[in-house]
């Protein structure tokens, strides 16, 4: 009851007409810096920074928010429309979404990214509401050891994007954990394939990759067989809109989505991409018509997306609750508070409870108007598709550039940008899966440091893996999801059937 | 027929082995842990430099073995060089100008570039469309933001 | 002078755009005049040093120093990345560049091809002391019972801090040296982050952390965290919690910022920087944003703060060596 009133106190200060203003502001911001790659949410916000001293702390947050929520939709539009993914929490997207897109369905695809989003992000504010102490405490309980299970567990997605062949399929995974490696060990400082360049340290952005592997190969290979291949692209077969059929697919895959998305968005240490993984297995899994996976089954946008999204939100609660920076937002948004002189921590909902609840407040208005924005703009979307392929394609290589060259001003991002997108035309060609690369070199890095520091805290027993309740349980599942189907197969082939 | 493609397969297996080489020199070029620590930097960068290169012998072997399907191998089509040329010189032409000509204009020669390898026959509109194109972000980013992603040329007419 | 009129046009573009047309008609190609600044930051926006850029800015604009201040972000491996490119900026006597502690151990433990004491440093600007903390639930109690247990065995204590060679594990390689243990045996758990690095300290994963204070100061004072000691040189006001020193461990650090000016700049570029930078730190609008933000001034400017530079290298560069993380 009290947080009730709380939150409709919440309510009052968002929906004054200047704070309205400040949202729809930023989630139009936020879904133009969505659109392209490598301007995210965390270097936007970043940049305007210096209005913290032109604007009160409400107004500001409502719209730091805003572009934070907003970058989430724009990012999966370009993921689904162009294979060039915006943000790495939708790149996974693009497996299926662009696949849609190319076959007359981006309609159905926007939509259900949009809807699903628009679902899991109402649910993880309504958990940020309500559930955000408890959940909080759960978090807290995942040490080195249990983030390190739940990694091997993502990993397990790697089995769900192999594509035709394993061992093709394991080829990519070990380019990407390579990759992922690339730069300073954050361990003990040491730098790690960088050959001697400077600029390698920090290691290179998974943005890059995604966009070289993904729109830059696939332009290329296009090329390659421009004159005698044929590539075909349908702007829109069928309804634009989601068929009965695409709902009924969708809406259990965004509740999954969510529960899955938000409470490891929660975790400190969890990762935006880890859970849009986890779904894409799980709906992989879980779909009547698997086979359709890798050729634009809904599910797979619908439920990577609603958990993204989810995810987004679930970051706010360790910062809110705690003060606790646990995404690169996050801690751009905290530093953002300081500029008001409000010190974030455990204290920040008790000193500035206007503040805090007033930006939750407009987190649900900033849902509702991106559908609202969203929806409408699904059809001149799709018309991108109708555009000549000069054009096209002219664009798109342009908008790689324009990611990758416009954040760093480094030539050697640009070069590594398109060297990765030769990579991707010969993985193209000689048909080998691209996702795999860039779950390993997501997930790769996250496991390595995770598995060392359980290690370097255990003073090297291996065991703690084991014993820690939930690292089992998590690596328990991990094994049983690998092996189940193998086993229930084998037990298929000896035993005859009953009748 | 076959032998042409199994060549590019048998040369794209000794990349990976080649490949599993050069991060197995590379790892040993770590120095090894010297701070206290249970697992070093070098522990999974040799387990990648072992499973490439074990993934790079099974390629091979099935790249000798004749080679496997691709998507390719349907339509038998040889490689359009003239496409993929023209696509190419854009991005060679683009990293190499993008920092004394500034980013618009190393953009629009990409734009124009690639426009022509698939086939665009109207350079003039080409370069116009990518004009307003990088032009736009350009000053999407310089005046909203405070960004500069490449001053140049072009850019100081405005 | 092709290059300070390329600079100066850059910069005037990022301007208002009546400011271009205006300082485009009537200024002379030389920006020697300090009518423009560029705040040259070797990370990305958003952190500590681009903060410190962004309240200089306040402060110079809104004490009206210098009207037309311009941002160049180069990040990448702790300024490593930035700072050859500054260094290249030879003689632009309008050009500041912000950095700090953390720069001196990045550019010794990545063996970058330059270091700080090849730009002219101008002035040390705000500090931040660092703070040791054991989570609530912990048995620990005192530093004194900390370093006990540290001395005992090494490597049964896990300290949490940010990533290896940085200002948290050189707080730990001091102390580890001051109270006898060998640096290289202190058991660091490296974060990317403060936030993973509270939650692992908070979960009681981990025995024991550093950080900067400002990082803790609001779990401490919730009581989620549990302070032993500070790494300021004294008892500061308004702080209850004991210095190292007060504890017997002779050590202190301060993780400071400042600015620089390029190399090869002449005399009179000198001090007209150095000028610009004392006005600030003297006018109302710095110390308000002092306050607001929990900064600690430790001014410190021209050849006193050179000076400075060169001791921290060399105090730096053993530590780091201590803990094998330089030649």
């Amino acid at each position: 009851m009290e947080t009730l009133a709380a939150l409709l106190h919440g309510f009052e200060v968002a929906i004054s007409p200047i704070n309205l203003l400040w949202a729809l502001v930023g989630v139009t911001l936020g879904t133009a810096v969505g659109v392209l790659p490598g301007l995210g949410p965390a270097l936007t916000i970043a940049l305007l920074l210096p209005i913290t001293y032109k604007v009160d702390a409400i107004g500001a947050f409502i719209l730091f928010a805003g572009i934070y929520y907003g970058a989430m939709y724009g990012g999966s539009t370009t993921s689904i429309l162009l294979n060039t993914p915006g943000e790495s929490a939708t790149i996974i997207t693009a497996i299926e979404g662009n696949r849609m897109a190319r076959n007359g369905r981006g309609g159905a695809a926007l939509a259900t990214a949009a809807i699903g989003s628009f679902v899991a992000g109402s649910i993880g504010i309504i958990g940020l509401t309500f559930l955000a102490p408890v959940i909080v405490e759960f978090a807290l309980r995942f040490g080195p050891a249990e983030y390190f299970a739940l990694m091997v567990l993502a990993f397990v997605a790697v089995s769900a994007v192999l594509g035709n062949s394993t061992v093709r399929g394991l080829t990519s995974l070990f380019f990407g954990i390579f990759l992922g490696l690339i730069g300073v060990d954050l361990q003990t400082g040491q730098p790690r394939f960088t050959f001697g360049l400077l600029e390698l340290l920090d290691g290179i952005n998974v943005i890059v990759v995604a966009v070289g592997l993904f729109a830059v190969g696939e332009t290329l290979f296009l090329a390659a067989r421009h004159r005698y291949g044929q590539d075909e692209i349908i702007p829109v077969r069928g309804s634009i809109w989601m068929t009965a059929e695409d709902w009924k697919r969708s809406w259990k895959a965004w509740l999954r989505g969510a529960a899955i998305g938000f409470p490891i968005g929660a975790m400190p240490a969890g990762g935006a991409e880890v859970p849009t993984f986890l779904s894409y297995f799980v709906e992989k899994k879980l779909s009547p018509k698997p086979e359709e996976f890798g050729h634009g089954a809904i599910e797979g946008v619908a439920g990577p997306e609603a958990a993204n999204n989810a995810s987004a939100t679930g970051v706010l609660v360790p910062m809110l609750t705690l003060g606790l920076p646990t995404s690169a937002t996050a801690a751009i948004m905290l530093s953002a508070f300081q500029s008001y002189g409000i010190n974030p921590g455990p204290l920040l909902l008790q000193n500035q409870p206007a503040l805090v609840w007033g930006l939750i407040a407009s987190l649900y208005i900033g849902n509702v108007m991106l559908l609202v924005l969203n929806l409408p703009l699904i059809g001149l979307w799709v018309r991108i598709l109708a555009i000549p392929k000069p054009l096209l394609y002219g664009g798109i290589l342009v908008f790689a550039t324009i990611g990758t060259y416009g954040i760093s001003q480094s030539v050697i991002d640009l070069v590594l940008l398109y060297l990765i997108g030769g990579v991707g035309y010969l993985m193209r060609r000689y048909d080998f899966p691209t996702a795999p690369a860039i779950i390993g070199m997501i997930l790769g890095p996250l496991a390595e440091q995770e598995f060392r520091r359980a290690m370097q805290v255990s003073q090297g027993d291996p065991t703690v893996f084991l014993t820690h309740p939930l690292s089992a349980t998590l690596l328990a599942i991990a094994v049983l999801v690998v092996a189940a189907p193998q086993v229930y197969r084998f037990y298929r082939r000896n035993r005859p059937p009953r009748d | 027929m076959r032998l042409p493609k199994a060549k590019g397969q048998v040369a794209l297996a000794v990349g990976v082995i080649g490949l599993a080489a050069v991060v197995w020199h590379q790892t040993t070029a770590i120095p090894v842990s010297p701070i206290y620590a249970r697992i070093g930097p070098t522990v999974f960068p040799t387990m990648v430099a072992a499973g490439l290169f074990v993934v790079g012998l099974m390629l091979l072997w099935q790249a000798l073995r004749g080679g496997w399907q691709t998507e390719e191998d349907q339509d038998q089509s040889p490689v359009d060089w003239h496409a993929l040329g023209w696509v190419l010189a854009g991005l060679v032409l683009n990293v190499a100008l993008i920092k004394p000509f500034g980013f618009t204009l190393a953009s629009v020669l990409l734009f124009a570039c690639v426009a022509h390898g698939f086939g665009s026959t109207r350079p003039v509109r080409d370069a116009a469309v990518g004009f307003v194109l990088a032009g736009g972000t350009y000053f999407g980013f310089s005046r909203l933001l405070g960004l500069d992603i490449g001053t140049g040329l072009v850019e100081r007419l405005f | 002078m092709l290059l300070d009129r390329r600079l100066f046009l850059r910069s005037a573009l990022l301007g208002s755009s009546s400011a271009v047309l205006l300082s485009r008609l009537s200024i002379p190609a030389f920006a020697q005049s300090l009518d423009s600044l560029k705040l040259f930051i070797p990370a990305a926006p958003g952190g500590g040093w681009d903060q410190t850029g962004r309240a200089m800015e306040y402060a110079l604009k809104t004490a009206n120093i210098v009207q037309n201040i311009q941002f160049e972000h180069v990040p990448g491996a702790g300024g490593a990345v930035g700072l050859p490119r500054f260094a290249g900026m030879r003689g632009q006597g309008n050009v500041l560049m912000v950095g700090g502690m953390v720069m001196v151990g990045a550019l010794i433990a990545n063996k970058a091809p330059v270091d700080l004491t090849q730009t002219t440093p101008i002035a040390r600007l705000t500090g931040e002391f660092e703070v040791v903390v054991v989570p609530p639930q912990s048995s620990i109690k005192s530093m004194q019972e900390l370093v006990a247990q540290f001395k005992q065995d090494p490597g049964k204590v896990s300290w949490a801090g940010g990533s290896a060679g940085g200002t948290d594990h050189i707080l730990i390689g001091m102390i580890a040296q001051a109270v006898g243990v060998d640096p290289r045996k202190v058991n660091y758990v490296a974060y990317s982050g403060g936030g993973p690095a509270q939650a692992a300290l908070l979960g009681g994963h981990v025995t024991a952390g550093v950080s900067g204070w400002g990082e803790f100061a609001e779990q401490i004072k919730a009581g989620k965290l549990r302070a032993l000691a500070v790494s300021a040189d004294k008892r500061i006001e308004g702080i209850d919690v004991p210095t190292l020193k007060e504890q017997g461990i002779d050590v202190e650090l301060f993780n400071w910022r400042g600015v620089f000016a390029p190399p090869g700049i002449d005399d009179k570029q000198r001090q007209a920087l150095l000028d610009l930078v004392d006005r600030m730190v003297k006018s109302d609008p710095w110390k308000q944003e002092l306050q607001k933000r929990d900064w600690t001034s430790i001014y410190l400017s021209g050849e006193q703060f050179a000076q400075y530079i060169k001791s921290e290298t060399d105090r730096i560069t053993a530590i780091l060596r201590n803990l094998g993380l330089a030649a």
